[in-house]
């Protein structure tokens, strides 16, 4: 064993520290600049697809450059939160429910068709579902995702679910109150479909009761992915884009059906924030462009939100028009969405 | 001892079960690693155990996936820039207040420690806030700061606990020989609490490095971390990368304890600890 010198420690110190200080100096300078404006993406294919479908023309067009920031929407809600005035972010990505706090709390601009004339060929109820204060970009249903090798005559609606996992027919994999949307695509979404709604969610939890020994539970898409590979669970409540995305990885066992009664309509939004950079409204506007949607749609398998969008033959079969789907009133979830959680954790507990 | 036999005297039964156990515990511990390392080679496009084939092609995924190569450079530069400043703002506070018996020192250093019994999530939701209201907001300079409040206990509770342990005889000699108080810390100081030092550096680096919830609040496109761009990637995709990325970080981790065993010596450390 080689004994380090007190001049070796401090001089390998000395030489780290001006090393990291000549190596970090261009990101003490700030990252804004006119002609440059900072976009957000979820990690991995999306962030691919964000870079090809809107970066590259949004760039080719403006001669601008975008930024992509990779994260999530309640980092980014509350970048914005922190810094209304100047914020780090010119456009958010985000789920339906942030952004309709993002939009209640006047932290994001109005969008309107001068601003981003493509705005025209998005469904109005997809822009009034966040109060005007964004749109939405995109879309999954949360239905019923099964293993095609072990599941020959699958459920096609949730009352039919309902009743063959309380059988233990299947063992069903569903999401547990850890993951952010499980109040909508399950609790709501399974209410709805058995005759109750936002206010008598009592159906839902009836259902649970009687399917309790034949549920796990996953805690993020992973999880879900794990249980149906592993034989865990037969089939379960999860996304259709998720599922096209593993089929086309190679997992060909896997399908997916929209339940009779609708999934739930699971959108993503895109706002910008008051005083963000306003190269953000031309970004945007090829955000909602139908061409550049096309290719958005056939990198990452979900319906998206322009009306010309003409989907491939691939793609067609698996995109449930957001009309067959059940649209969920976020805001009345959000108010009761706590009691939700509480009654969950007492009466199910995982 | 009676229960402890030798060659001859039959089963040590007592041996047999501690033993055993020190290896289910083993296996316990080390089983989720393993399954990700295996996985980390599969030949397969998604997460599966076993693995149907093998194959490298997840490793050339994550150098070609160019966020994970610059989250990378970043959290380095994050876990070394916090480490250094842990160790320049956490020694001179540790020397300070590590012999003092006055009730405001025990407070100070109550203080500074602090920031362990904390939950990070709320640290870095509050420094986001508290930063951005100081102009710093979302920046490295903003990562670094937090960081360096997270990875400043490691430093100061490592080096006082060192120090203070020390006999203050020698540094007396010392100054009575002569030395100014720069050369009694740079002669003798210094060389005794080294182990405390390295030791305090390797917890913050590590705990820097692999940091997520402060990193979380900070993202943007020039400083997010490694685990805030594995997070996100997680969340939406589902080959194995993210195996492959663990097991490189693995290697690295042990590389770097093998090094630091090789110039140092881990067992200084740990009696530092």
């Amino acid at each position: 064993m080689t004994i380090m010198k007190r001049r070796t420690f401090l001089g390998a110190g000395a030489a780290l520290g001006a090393g990291l200080m000549t190596g970090t100096l261009p990101r003490f300078a700030s990252a804004k600049a006119g002609n440059e404006i900072t976009v957000t993406a979820f990690g991995g294919v999306w962030e691919t697809a964000v870079r090809q479908c809107f970066c590259d023309p949004f760039e080719a067009k403006t001669k601008a450059k975008a930024n992509i920031a990779l994260g999530g929407p309640p980092q980014w809600l509350a970048q914005v939160q922190a810094s209304p005035n100047d914020p780090p972010i010119d456009m958010l990505i985000m789920t339906p429910d942030l952004a309709l706090i993002a939009a209640n709390a006047g932290l994001v601009d109005d969008f309107t068709v001068d601003k981003l004339p493509n705005l025209a060929k998005i469904p109005k109820e997809l822009t009034d579902s966040v109060k005007g204060k964004g749109t939405l970009l995109d879309y999954g249903v949360g239905g019923i995702t099964f293993n095609k090798s072990k599941v020959k005559n699958p459920p096609k609606s949730f009352a039919e679910f309902v009743d063959r996992v309380s059988k233990g027919e299947f063992v069903a994999s569903v999401p547990s109150i850890a993951y952010a949307v499980t109040p909508i695509m399950l609790i709501w979404a399974m209410a709805k479909a058995l005759g109750g709604g936002v206010n008598d969610v009592d159906p839902f939890f009836k259902a649970m009761a009687k399917m309790k020994k034949n549920l796990v539970f996953w805690g993020g898409p992973n999880d879900f992915f794990n249980h149906l590979s592993s034989g865990e669970a037969e089939l379960g409540i999860y996304f259709d884009g998720r599922t096209w995305n593993h089929f086309d990885s190679g997992a060909t066992w896997i399908d997916f059906i929209n339940p009779s009664e609708g999934g739930s309509l699971n959108g993503v939004a895109i706002q910008k924030p008051k005083n963000a950079n306003p190269l953000a409204w031309p970004y945007l506007n090829e955000m909602l462009d139908a061409k550049n949607q096309e290719k958005f749609a056939e990198i990452l398998s979900y319906g998206v939100t322009n009306v010309d969008v003409v989907y491939s033959e691939k793609l067609k079969p698996r995109i449930t028009p957001w009309q067959k789907t059940v649209f969920p009133p976020y805001e009345e979830i959000a108010k009761v969405r706590n009691d939700w959680v509480d009654r969950w954790n007492r009466e199910i507990g995982r | 001892m009676a229960s402890r036999g030798v060659a001859g005297r039959g089963i040590d039964w007592v041996n047999v079960v501690l033993g055993a156990f020190v290896v289910l515990f083993f296996i316990f511990m080390l089983a989720p690693i393993l399954v990700v390392v295996v996985v980390s080679f599969t030949s397969a496009g998604y997460v599966t155990f076993p693995v149907p084939g093998w194959s490298l092609k997840w490793f050339g995924h994550i150098f070609a996936y160019q966020p994970f190569v610059d989250a990378l450079i970043v959290s380095i530069e994050v876990a070394i820039g916090a480490t250094v400043l842990s160790c320049l703002l956490g020694v001179p506070a540790c020397l300070y207040l590590a012999r003092s018996r006055a009730a405001w020192a025990s407070a100070v250093m109550t203080f500074l420690l602090s920031p362990l019994s904390m939950p990070m999530i709320v640290i870095g939701f509050a420094s986001l806030f508290f930063l951005s209201w100081l102009g710093i907001g979302v920046s490295f300079n903003a990562l670094l700061i937090t960081h360096t409040i997270v990875c400043l206990p490691y430093v100061i509770r490592t080096s006082a606990g060192v120090y203070a342990g020390l006999p203050p005889a020698y540094e007396e000699a010392a100054a009575i020989l002569g030395a100014n108080p720069l050369k009694v810390f740079w002669h003798v100081t210094l060389p005794l609490i080294r182990p405390g030092i390295m030791a305090g550096s390797l917890f913050s680096f590590l705990t820097s490095f692999d940091n997520l919830p402060i990193s979380y609040f900070f993202g943007s496109a020039r400083t997010n971390t490694l685990p805030v761009v594995m997070l996100s990637y997680m969340e939406n995709q589902f080959d194995p990368s993210i195996a492959a990325l663990s097991t490189l970080q693995l290697v690295m981790a042990v590389a770097a304890l093998i090094v630091v065993d090789r110039i140092y010596g881990i067992d200084k450390m740990t009696v530092a600890a």
